[in-house]
Parts: C-alpha cells; structure tokens; sequence
C-alpha cells in the first residue's frame, strides 16, 4: 500500500497558555481533495503552518508521502513537493507579476544561484511564466508591479504562484477570501480542474464551495477535529451546525 | 594571583552596575515602545557634562547627578516627541534619525566642554581607596558604585514586576495592542518610560564620568558596551540587561587584564556564540 | 538603456575623463574620494536596497582590506599584484565569518554589526604592535604592478575611474541575475520566498559575503588614495556614512550611492571651510534625509520627473 500524500501525527501547537491545535492527526491519501473547515479561530491556519514549516510545532508529526518531514525547513518542505497559498495574500508587492512567477518557478532549482546572467535571458522560465498568467487571465498584465492590480488579481496570483513550485500536494488557505462571486466562480473552476496527481487540502470558509470541491471534509474546533467525513455526511451532522450557527 | 583575580572581578561588577544603568533605559525603550535609540550614548555623554558643571558650580555630587539625569529627561523627551515619533516604526530610520542627533549632540557638547578627559568631581567620602578583606586596596568610588547599580537594579525590579504600572509595562512589552485595549493612555506611558529611560542615561553620565572620564568619542564607546550587553541579555527583558551586564562587565574586565590587546575580542566572542546558537540573546524573544 | 539615459551617461563619462584638466588636482582628489565611497556605498546597497539588511559594518571590510595592503607594501615590501589581492581576500575573509551576522533579522542584525564593528576598531585601536595604533600604517607607495606604476594622483584617478565603471557594470548584472531576483524577494517577504523554496538564510549569506568583497575592494582603492590609514577607516562614522550616502543618493539604484558621496563629501568639504562642525552637520544630514527625503535624490528625481509629465489636477 502507497503512503498517504500527508500524515499527519498528533499535531499540536501551543501559545503561551493556549493550544491553538490541540493533538490533530489527520491522513489524506494521495489525489484526494480534503477540506477542512471550521469556525474562525479553530486552528486551522496554525494547523497548515505547522505541516508546511511555518511554525514548529509543539509536539506531532508530520509524513510527506511516508517521509518524515517534521524536522525539515520549511524551503526544504517546499522542495519535496509541498506548496501553499496564505489566508493574507503574501506576493511581492514591488515586483512584476512575471517576476514574482519567476521567483515560483526557479525556487526549487539551481538556476535561482545564477548570477552572471539577467533573469530576463532565461526564457524559458519567462515562457513558463507567461503560460501560468494565461491559466489565470493573467498575462496581459505580466509586466506590471503587483502593487498595481487589483485584489482579485493578487488572489489569483497567489494561486499560480503556489502551482508553479510543482507541488504533489497543495495547500490552499481560504483561496476564495474576499473575493467577489464572480472571482470565486473562476478560482472554484481552477481548482477543480486541476490535475488529480495533485493532492489538494484547502480551508475553506464558504460551505457550499467548500462542499462542491471535496472528496472529504474534516471538521476543525477549538484545534482539534470534531468529525471527518462526505461532504453530505457533514453538512447533515447536528454537532457541525451547532458549531457554526449555534454556541460553538 | 588570587587578589588579581578578585579585583578584576570586582572592576568586572562595577563596570555592570554603570551599563545596566544605560542598557536598562534602551532596552526597556525597545521592549514597549519598539524604539532603537542610539543617542543614548550621547545622551551619556551630555548628561555627563552638564553633572560636571553642576558639581563644579555648587560642589554638590547628588545635585549633578538628578541634574545631569534630568536635563537629559527634558532633551530625549523632545527628541522623541519631534523625531523619533515621526519615525513610527520604520527602525532603520530610527537608527539613521538618532545617529544624525547623537552626532549633532556630541559637536555642540565639543563646543561647549572642549576635547580633554573631564572627570567629574567625586565627593570627599567617596575618594581614596577602601579597604577589603585581605589587606586588597580598591577605590572606594568603584566599590560604591556597585550598590548603587544594585540599588537601581532593586529599584527597577521593584518597579517593573511588583507595581500596577510595572505590570501596565509588561503587559505592554508582551503585546501593545492589549495595553490599547484596556484603556490606559499608551501615549503617557511611552513619555514616561522614555523619560525614565533618558534620565538614567543622563544619570549614567555623571556617575560613569567619575572614573571613566568624559571625553568625544566616549560616547559611542559607552553605547556599543551597552548594545552588546542588550544583544546577549535579549531586546526588552531587564533581567536580560542585567546578566548582560554582569557578562559584559566581567568578560571586559578579565579581557582587559588577560589580552590587553585583543580586549574587544573578548566582546566578539560571546556574540558570535550567540548567533550560533541563540540569536534573539538570552532571554529575548522573535520581533 | 533608453535615447535619453545614454545620453546622460556619454555626458557624464565625457565629463569625468575631463576633469581633470578642467577641474584640476583639487576636483580631481574630491571626485576621486567620492568614487571610492560611492563604491564603499554601493556594497552596503547590495544589502540594503537590494536584500533589505541594514548592515553598519561596512567600513570593518574596507579597513581590514586597506591595513593588509598598507602593512604588506610598507612593512614586507609585497608587490601590489599580491597586496591588493591579499586585502581584497582579507576583508572578504572577515565577511564570511562578519556572515554570521545574518542569522539574525531586523533590529539584532542593525545592533549585531555595529559592534562587530567596533571589535574591528578596537582591535586597530589597541593592537599598536601589529597596527601602528592610533597612528597607523603610513608611507603607503602608490600601486604598480610589473614595473608599470601609478605616478601622478591624475592618473589614480582614471584608474579609480576604470575599476568603478567595471565594478558598476558587473554590479548591474548580479542584481538583474535570478540571485539578485531573490534578494529582493527575500526583502519583500522572506517567509513567501521560503515557502516557494528558497534558502534564506544562504542567499543571504552569499549576498553579505558579496558585498563585503566589493567593500574590501572599496578599501583597497582608498589606501592607494590616502596613502595611509588608521582607526578611523575602521570607525562607526564611516559605516553609517556609507549607508547614508546609498540612502540620499537613492537606495535601490546603481548610481544613487554614488550620487550621494558626491553630496556628502561635496557638502562637508564645502561646509568645513567656515565651521568646524561637521559631524553635527552630517548629523542634520541624516535627520533631514529620514525626515523628508527618504528615498533620496533618485527618488525626488523620480517625483518631478512625474509632476512635471502630469498636468496639475483640479480640485473639485
């Protein structure tokens, strides 16, 4: 039997005298589409933090196709195959948008200690980049600082940032966030359509998008899981509802 | 052997008593309020002369030393106001904008007090050596000098863990944003430990002035003494400031004694350690 | 390079390979020093404008690299084709073990290189047997190599000249290579940077030891110049000039700290000649330049250049 994509170990993570995750195991086989949801505050942010490196954990484990990555870096996480967006829209403000993809797509490659040569000469890279910024609508404004376009925009750069490390497995930090609904609507499309040899786990706040991507959702609150389970499984339970429209 | 030892020792612990005193201020400014300052050499330096000219013109030690402390007050408590405020906190500009004041500071002081080595007048009974168990002669100024650091190190302590604005403080250095919250007027709060924070250095002034001598160039020799101590000690922990002290303190003394030569090594040394194995110093914390 | 830019560029070469015939042995000294700082400026750029580390220990490199070639030339009479290499490996010797320093961020980082510094300092200070102490090391011959030497302070300065130019274009293509990409990522947000894979911490490294490499050549140009060297190339002041000088002229750009040694040394040398106070107008200087013109001439330039392109917009 093949290791499952993430592994997730009795993970906790503890701040001054609160456990914002307290003692989560989780496994996502490999291809699956996960989500976790949960009220504001129930861990979830810290929770990616801490299997992709941001944050160390207090105690836990965390298994990257059955490797043990728990004491890796966070670039070094990056590397094997793990690839995130964040909840904050984290791109370089001052950059291009071709520049910032170009950052993405030499990150986990030797061609990022290059010094001799203009990053404009690789143009391979730069075709790379271009292709990404069409999948997003984005290429017309490839040569403009980030600064300069919209939210959205930004948004969706994020994503294609995060693909372009040629991720197995992506991590999705409320991807949709503050975004309109017709926003939503294409960033929904793009991620479903991506390709199953990418295993997705993604928080996620809005139910119904939620519930329209996944394969399974697990349920986060108070930092620890609640209940895991079909989509439909879930958006039925009594204990869930409670939690999110009752006193959770 | 033995005696050397303990008197290098004893040089080691006043040398702490007088940096705890500028590093107190700096670090405790860092902590609360995120402010780098470093004219607080210079404000050493200045507070130092002004107590100079008072203990010259009224012969009276006590009056220089609240006088260089307050004086000092009353100039960091503008120069926060009209610059550092302006700076939010963006710290390189912080270092930049007090570096350019620490430096129009030190001229004018040139101006006005000259380039010799000034020592500040010590009163009588604080002259002359004492003498310690074992026949060792020490002067005796050194020796008062460190009940004083105790004294204001006590003071401090007492100050910041066992009083309500203490605890406003450290509630302050954990995390600003719940000091907002609570109500209290932040805005106060930040004059004053920065007004505490320039008195002290003032005060150091005077006190260091007595045997360290004041003279350009002091100022900046005194600051990077203090920035290590704050550096090993962490930024914005006092008890860090105080270890910090006593290591500085001590290390530079042994140093001086051992390697005269190399003396600044031995301040190389531990910091380099630290950035090996404990960057944010020893009781510091992530910024 | 844009019609206009190598316009202004082919004016500016012509005028400083005439200056010294038009301008004589005084502009030509001035000119040269701010060549040499400009140069001093520019390696602290790399790290502040480029990776956004705040590093005052710039002037370590530069003394370190000019004390080996001064005591190589005057006390072991070495040639320079070995002394000016040997101090160039000296100061970037120090700046991988100085290198230490980017374990740290921020504040600590500011605070961590201000007293590596001063243990630089204190070393040339007190170690008087080996340094000279406050007198330092003098008599330093002008360089030659293989019997072709420098002999006139005219001719240093089209050398000085030449190893600039060269050192700004080789700058200008480090920070347009990927390398110089991820520094300004890492400035604009290294946790971003880490997580798309990037080791921080080593291209910082690699960055710091790069510029205190060009530093260390800063240095040896300098002792050339000065022909001698003591403390106080090593001292706090000269670090932090080297950081204003990049920050008035224009932090981010190649020509910004050249532009601001030029300010400077042009205004103190101006200032000195009727007031003995130059630390303190420096000092004014600075509080001037964070207060109101915080991304330097480069910057207003920039500002006016727009202003004067755009029409005034009504208000309403």
């Amino acid at each position: 039997m093949s290791a499952a994509a993430i592994e997730v170990g009795d993970l906790a993570k503890v701040f001054g005298g609160l456990a914002a995750v307290d003692g989560v195991s989780l496994v996502v086989p490999a291809g699956e589409r996960r989500v976790l949801i949960g009220p504001n505050g129930a861990g979830k942010t810290t929770l990616f933090h801490c299997i992709t490196g941001t944050l160390k954990p207090s105690r836990g484990s965390v298994r990257l196709f059955g490797r043990d990555v728990t004491r890796d870096p966070e670039q070094r996480r990056t590397a094997l195959g793990m690839g995130r967006t964040f909840q904050i829209t984290n791109v370089f403000p001052d950059l291009t948008l071709a520049e910032n993809l170009a950052l993405a797509i030499v990150g986990t490659d030797r061609r990022k200690w290059v010094m001799h040569r203009p990053a404009d000469a690789f143009t391979e890279v730069r075709r790379q980049a271009l292709e990404a910024l069409e999948m997003v609508g984005l290429e017309g404004r490839a040569d403009l600082p980030v600064k300069l376009v919209s939210y959205g925009e930004r948004r969706q750069l994020e994503l294609a940032l995060a693909l372009n490390t040629r991720p197995k497995v992506l991590f999705l930090d409320e991807p949709c966030a503050g975004l309109s609904p017709s926003e939503r609507q294409r960033i929904s499309r793009m991620i479903a359509a991506l390709p199953r040899d990418i295993t997705l786990v993604m928080i996620e706040h809005d139910m119904d998008v939620a519930l329209g991507l996944a394969d399974r959702v697990t349920v986060l609150h108070q930092g620890r899981v609640i209940l895991e389970g079909a989509p439909e499984e879930v958006r039925a339970n009594a204990e869930v509802r409670d939690v999110y429209f009752g006193h959770g | 052997m033995m005696t050397s030892a303990l008197l290098q020792a004893i040089n080691g612990v006043s040398l702490a008593s007088l940096l705890f005193l500028l590093a107190s201020g700096f670090t405790l400014s860092f902590g609360l309020m995120r402010v780098v300052n470093m004219a607080h050499g210079a404000y050493y330096l200045l507070g130092g002369y002004i107590g100079l000219s008072v203990a010259q013109k009224t012969g009276s030690f006590t009056l220089a030393i609240v006088a260089g402390g307050a004086a000092i007050a009353v100039i960091g408590y503008f120069i926060d106001r009209f610059l550092i405020r302006r700076t939010g906190e963006n710290h390189l500009a912080q270092v930049l904008l007090t570096v350019g004041v620490a430096f129009v500071m030190g001229d004018v002081a040139l101006h006005v007090w000259g380039g010799d080595n000034l020592r500040v007048p010590v009163p009588v009974f604080l002259r002359g050596p004492v003498v310690l168990p074992g026949d060792i002669y020490y002067p005796m100024y050194r020796f008062a000098l460190i009940f004083f650091g105790l004294l204001a190190a006590a003071a401090l302590w007492l100050l910041y863990k066992k009083t309500q604005i203490g605890a406003v403080v450290r509630a302050g250095v954990d995390d600003r944003e719940q000091v907002n919250a609570t109500g209290i007027n932040v805005d106060r709060l930040f004059v004053m430990v920065s007004a505490l924070a320039s008195f002290l250095a003032g005060m150091a002034g005077v006190v260091g002035g007595a045997f360290l001598t004041l003279y350009p160039g002091a100022e900046w020799e005194i600051l990077v003494y203090a920035l290590v101590v704050v550096i090993v000690g962490g930024l914005g922990s006092l008890e860090g400031a105080m270890i910090g002290a006593l290591i500085v303190g001590l290390l530079d003394a042994y140093g001086r004694w051992l390697l005269p030569e190399f003396s600044y090594f031995v301040l190389f040394g531990p910091i380099a350690l630290l950035m090996l194995f404990r960057p944010r110093g020893l009781f510091g914390r992530e910024y | 390079m844009s019609g206009a830019r190598l316009v202004f560029a082919l004016f500016a070469l012509g005028a400083a390979l005439a200056l010294p015939t038009a301008g004589g042995p005084f502009w030509t000294g001035l000119v040269t020093q701010m060549l040499i700082f400009g140069l001093l400026a520019l390696s602290v750029d790399l790290l502040l404008g480029h990776a956004g580390l705040f590093s005052l220990t710039h002037a370590s490199f530069f003394a370190v690299s000019a004390y080996t070639v001064a005591i190589l030339q005057v006390r072991y009479a070495v040639p320079t084709a070995l002394a000016a290499p040997a101090g160039i490996f000296a100061g970037t010797l120090l700046g991988l073990v100085f290198g230490l320093a980017v374990r740290t961020r921020g504040v600590y980082f500011i605070l961590i290189t201000i007293a590596f510094g001063y243990v630089v300092w204190g070393v040339a200070h007190r170690w008087s047997s080996f340094t000279g102490g406050d007198n330092g090391v003098t008599n330093v011959p002008f360089p030659s190599v293989g019997g072709v030497g420098i002999t006139s302070h005219t001719q240093y300065y089209y050398l000085v000249l030449l190893v600039v130019i060269v050192c700004g274009l080789g700058y200008r293509i480090l920070i347009r290579s990927p390398f110089g990409l991820g520094l300004r990522g890492i400035k604009a947000s290294e946790t971003r940077m880490r997580s798309l894979g990037f080791r921080t911490g080593l291209h910082l490294y690699a960055a710091f030891v790069l510029s205190a490499a060009l530093a260390s050549l800063a240095g040896v140009l300098y002792v050339y110049y000065n022909r001698f060297v003591n403390p106080v190339a090593s001292a706090f002041p000269i670090s932090v000039e080297a950081a204003l000088m990049a920050i008035v002229g224009g932090s981010g750009t190649i020509i910004g700290p050249f532009l601001g040694a030029g300010v400077v040394l042009g205004l103190r040398n101006w200032v000195s000649s009727f007031i003995e106070m130059h630390h303190a107008i420096m000092g004014v200087v600075f509080i001037a330049t964070v207060l109101w013109a915080p991304d330097g001439l480069v910057g207003l330039a920039g500002r006016l250049r727009s202003r004067l392109s755009k029409p005034a917009e009504r208000k309403p």
